[in-house]
């Protein structure tokens, strides 16, 4: 299974996000999207005609969706992941999964904008992610009231990993999240999931790390070094 | 209802050893609460390098900076820094606290030593925050109400609004009657977003 990818994309993290959580083996593929623009390569055009990344390959499958990719690999390790318990929740996944694609058009493209000089009117661009993530944050707040804080149940589905990444990069687009409590504790919640990974400016849940011990002694190791080893 | 205290969160949006950010007239806040569950408000800047502490992480009864992991205890004094595990850090290192109390499920904070305590809302519990983007008078000329604590009706339903400036803007904190159901919750949800529409329609005309 091959993901041609970009380390700054948060639709290419949420297939990252989606396998280390599934523990689902992928090799990784860098495409330089910015300032290279390969994904409009002959070769990346070969294989996803649209010009978008990710694009996930697994023997002769290509797929070219990343909310499509979240799918496969749920399907294939773990699917329980799916939500598929009830049409009702069945239904509720795919509506948030067609809501992703809504955050990826607004803040998605606002970050685009701020960050890579994508284009688009970013007064627009800002406000449809404002009314995006007031319809987020009314709905974690009803589930809340629940006892539940994943989207579409008490337990987290490819919903919630589809959402997740546009909407912790969105302060990059200038929309800052502090008005949004419901939303911040669904992010602590994703971020201490067991096999949650990073990217550049979404970092795991600190508390959970154990507290630093002292410094390794590094003059120590300096003295000790045979100065022939160097030679 | 005029108090000195100002509602900056509802507690059930900062669960045991969180942070979250706020605010408090100008300045940026980080309301946090410890391990024991103790709320605090300080300003939300590490003495360090600035870093919003808000952004920062919680152990025990410390809030530490997620930049270089600075810790700060009760009083707002540096107790750690971990590049000088050895170092007793300075008394001078030390971030402003604010006066911040919790009260029927509202974290209140007040600037300099308020005289009262804040506003006994009983029988009430806090629902939602909600950001609008108008100033404060506008949602007082909806409600017909003036300072910080609005007794206003929601659709068929008795609510307390809690009116914070934010900024130009508003957050607006509501409480539900404790005795109210799912259901009506959920309704009163809807009818503030429905009235969050209106204020920010009317702000824009």
């Amino acid at each position: 299974m091959i993901l041609y990818d970009y380390i700054l994309s948060p639709s290419c993290y949420r297939v990252r996000l989606m396998a280390a959580l599934l523990g689902a083996e992928m090799t990784s593929r860098p495409v330089d999207f910015h300032p290279g623009r390969e994904h409009l390569s002959p070769e990346m055009l070969a294989l996803n005609p649209a010009g978008t990344i990710p694009v996930l390959t697994d023997g002769s499958l290509t797929l070219r969706d990343s909310t499509a990719m979240l799918s496969y690999l749920a399907a294939g390790h773990d699917p329980e992941w799916l939500g598929e318990d009830t049409p009702a929740m069945r239904a509720t996944v795919a509506q948030w999964l067609a809501f992703s694609q809504r955050l990826t058009s607004s803040a998605g493209a606002a970050r685009a904008h701020d960050m890579l000089h994508g284009p688009g009117d970013i007064d627009v661009l800002r406000r449809a992610a404002t009314l995006a993530l007031r319809e987020l944050e009314a709905a974690i707040s009803a589930q809340r009231r629940r006892g539940m804080i994943f989207l579409a149940g008490p337990r987290p589905t490819i919903a919630d990993i589809a959402c997740f990444p546009h909407v912790a990069l969105a302060p990059d687009g200038g929309l800052p999240l502090d008005p949004y409590p419901s939303i911040r504790l669904w992010m602590r919640e994703i971020r201490a999931l067991d096999g949650f990974i990073e990217m550049p400016g979404i970092h795991r849940l600190h508390e959970l790390k154990p507290e630093p011990g002292p410094m390794p002694d590094i003059r120590q190791t300096r003295t000790t070094r045979d100065p022939k080893q160097n030679a | 209802m005029q108090t000195d205290w100002t509602p900056v969160a509802l507690s059930h949006d900062i669960p045991v050893a969180s942070a979250a950010p706020g605010r408090i007239g100008d300045t940026a806040l980080a309301i946090w609460r410890s391990a024991s569950g103790r709320i605090a408000a300080w300003s939300d800047r590490c003495p360090h390098r600035g870093m919003r502490l808000s952004h920062g992480y919680v152990r025990g009864e410390r809030l530490s900076c997620i930049y270089h992991g600075w810790s700060y205890g009760e009083d707002g004094g540096c107790k750690r820094i971990p590049a000088h595990p050895d170092l007793t850090p300075p008394e001078s290192i030390r971030v402003p606290v604010f006066a911040c109390r919790e009260a029927s499920g509202v974290v209140w904070v007040a600037e300099g030593q308020p005289a009262g305590a804040p506003p006994d809302l009983a029988g009430f519990r806090g629902l939602r925050s909600l950001h609008i983007a108008a100033a404060t008078g506008a949602i007082a000329e909806v409600f017909g109400g003036d300072g910080p604590v609005l007794r206003v009706k929601l659709g068929p339903v008795a609510v307390i609004a809690l009116v914070q400036a934010f900024g130009d803007e508003t957050m607006l904190h509501l409480m539900a009657p404790e005795s109210c159901d799912l259901a009506t919750l959920d309704a009163l949800s809807d009818a503030a977003e429905a009235l969050r529409r209106n204020i920010e329609a009317e702000a824009t005309a």
